[in-house]
């Protein structure tokens, strides 16, 4: 059956740069170990799934530069293979445990079979989870795109030259990993204005993406509103995120993920399960975390979690069946609506954070690969198609420059710029400014190999310190303490080395200490943050 | 209110950025002989933010503060415009520009709906509430 409509799929893999190689059980290194588990070894095994059975995903992935250098970080890698084989021996005992309960076994069961998916996965790419989303790409299954160097929001970086480093720095670094150049740019946190435009076209990239408001707030009239893909004055594609599609799935309380049978998030195991059984699994501290082992369902809107029942993965998985026929037949009625009031054929952007397919929404990935799988089983008038291919065949895109706007709560900066975070940025700026001078300083100028480190080094911290997430959890109240120590830490240390270069004074011993911890960009030049007259 | 725990290096800096349609962040550090000035009484410790719109130079809004609150939100009268802020303070009864913002552009018209709210925020919300 011919298309009467084309899908996109845009998901945005994102963590903020965690590594602390000197301690074995960071809890916050836990959040690349759970995404890996939860996330990304379904995603990617769902990928591999559909393409072995001739199904083209045809989805875009942006894989975020600290996300890459993670997955791609030795060390880490090791852990998240201890993190996995302690999940399992748990599991072992837990399969025990629940033998006079059917219902629970039949979740552990599952849990077993998701660590297993994951270990196993891991073995078969020997622990880099990079190579099969390259291998997917490079057989034309899906394609990736990248984000800025350290996913700020770049509306608030106020300085050219900031702005320049994290495209710069994430276009080379999406060079070395994927050895291509890369096509799309995510803007993080979908925030755009205006002056994004040159930054964009100068780092090479074709197209982005913006929130649905910035095309109905344009300067101009979109013809299509998000239906169809624009072009900025130099060039540069947009495509718009589509709000119907992206709020079934994205609210919790709105969208599928809210559903009573899907699996709670909040309830774990690590906070129910009696504590000498579980204290092996816990950290070196000792305290309770989350183990990931959740057992119940989300039961009923506002149920209290002590008043949760039992997960029961049959149910949950009818309902992942209804939820994608219901997501079909919502795009088709879109696809069909808009047709029969413009004749031609709308394209459906759906964005979403990655991490929300399996880590929050736990049936996430079933959901995508059961999407993408109807529509070819039931031959469905629609089809997945990637920003490049749409680019390539669709018309020329009509000029409209969008408004500011972001996808964060209310649509604009609210939530990277509140009283719970604002006191943030003078640090920001203060080793942004510093980077900028000191760059200009000695960019042209012979450097011993200590200066050159020091300063390449101050550059990374810098990118670091502007990181969208630090705001982000001060904002939600997670995790406020790292990270507001995150950020103090690294514009600290951006500071001190700008200021030891300075002085001739760099302490080596220190710098190797930041190089092993802070070990993102290796090829980073600091010049990249040096002021220069075509922007 | 949370603060930076680790000092900064002291420069005379003042930065605008947006927040909403209707409102703006600026925040403001001043250089150790700035500082000492005010500490020295040599200028009125309440300065004057001042918002002006770029395009045609109109003042938009103004509030005061005390020079070492460090930062400010400014009410943007008109939406979708690009502004520009200065701090001032008095010396000697007369109003001195002391320092300048970057010029930033305002986003135009409304906040998008509830419903549309990101995600993540969303499951980040119910285990806070």
């Amino acid at each position: 059956m011919s298309s009467r409509g084309s899908l996109m799929f845009l998901l945005h893999a994102h963590l903020p740069y965690v590594n602390h190689p000197q301690d074995s059980s960071f809890l916050e290194e836990n959040w690349f170990f759970e995404a890996v588990v939860e996330t990304y070894v379904p995603i990617i095994s769902a990928l591999e799934r559909l393409a072995a059975e001739g199904i083209r995903p045809g989805v875009a992935i942006s894989i975020s530069p600290t996300l890459g250098a993670m997955l791609e970080n030795e060390a880490l890698e090791a852990k998240l293979q201890l993190y996995v084989e302690s999940r399992l021996e748990l599991l072992e005992k837990e399969l025990e445990r629940a033998q006079n309960e059917p219902t629970l076994l039949k979740t552990v069961s599952l849990y077993q079979k998701l660590y297993l998916e994951a270990a196993e996965l891991l073995h078969k790419y020997s622990g880099d989870l990079i190579t099969p989303l390259k291998a997917l790409q490079h057989a034309g299954q899906i394609e990736i795109i990248t984000t800025a160097a350290t996913h700020a929001v770049l509306p608030l970086l106020a300085r050219p030259e900031a702005v320049r480093a994290q495209l710069a720095v994430a276009a080379e670094d999406y060079a070395d990993r994927f050895n291509c150049k890369a096509s799309g740019f995510w803007l993080p946190e979908c925030g755009y204005e205006p002056r994004l435009n040159s930054y964009l076209k100068l780092s090479g990239f074709n197209y982005t993406f913006t929130e649905s408001h910035s095309v109905e707030f344009a300067s101009t009239l979109a013809p299509n509103g998000v239906y169809s893909p624009y072009r900025t004055s130099n060039g540069v594609g947009l495509f718009a995120r589509d709000a119907a599609s992206s709020r079934e799935v994205w609210s919790a309380q709105f969208g599928y993920p809210g559903d009573p049978a899907y699996r709670e998030f909040y309830r774990d195991f690590g906070y129910d399960g009696n504590y000498d059984y579980i204290r092996p699994y816990l950290g070196t501290d000792g305290v309770r975390r989350p183990l990931g082992l959740k057992y119940y369902r989300i039961t009923g809107s506002g149920a209290d979690l002590s008043a949760k029942q039992y997960y029961d993965p049959d149910a949950a998985m009818a309902r992942v069946e209804a939820h994608a026929s219901d997501f079909l037949a919502r795009r088709m009625k879109q696809t069909d609506d808009f047709y029969a009031a413009r004749g031609t054929r709308p394209l459906i952007v759906s964005c979403y954070d990655a991490e929300l397919f399996g880590h929050w929404w736990f049936e996430g990935p079933a959901f995508l690969e059961t999407v993408i799988r109807k529509i070819r089983v039931e031959r469905l008038p629609l089809q997945f198609v990637t920003p490049s291919e749409y680019l390539n065949s669709c018309q020329e895109p009509a000029e409209l420059t969008p408004g500011i706007s972001s996808w964060g709560e209310n649509g604009y900066f609210d939530p990277w710029v509140n009283e719970t975070n604002d006191f943030i940025y003078p640090a920001v700026y203060a080793a942004t400014d510093k980077m900028i001078e000191t760059a200009n300083r000695f960019r042209n100028q012979d450097l011993s190999s200590l200066s050159a480190r020091a300063l390449n080094q101050a550059a990374r911290e810098t990118l670091l310190a502007q990181s969208s997430d630090w705001a982000f959890l001060l904002y939600i109240g997670s995790h406020s303490a790292y990270a507001k120590g995150r950020l103090e830490d690294h514009a600290a240390n951006a500071v001190k080395l700008l200021g030891e270069v300075i002085e001739k004074r760099v302490d080596e011993q220190a710098l190797a200490a930041l190089e092993q911890k802070n070990s993102v960009f290796p090829r980073l030049d600091f010049r990249v943050f040096a002021s220069v007259s075509k922007f | 209110m949370p603060e930076l725990s680790k000092p900064l290096p002291a420069e005379d800096r003042m930065v605008l950025l947006p927040k909403n349609p209707g409102t703006c962040y600026v925040f403001w550090q001043f250089s150790s002989g700035r500082a000492e000035a005010f500490r020295a009484g040599a200028f009125a410790p309440e300065v004057e933010l001042r918002l002006a719109c770029v395009e045609d130079g109109s003042r938009s809004s103004v509030i005061k503060a005390d020079w070492q609150a460090g930062r400010a939100y400014l009410p943007v009268p008109s939406q979708g415009r690009t502004y520009k802020a200065a701090l001032c303070a008095q010396r000697g009864g007369a109003w001195e520009k002391i320092l300048e913002s970057n010029i930033k552009a305002s986003p135009a018209a409304a906040g998008m709906a509830q419903e549309r709210a990101y995600a993540s925020l969303e499951f980040h919300k119910k285990v806070l509430s």
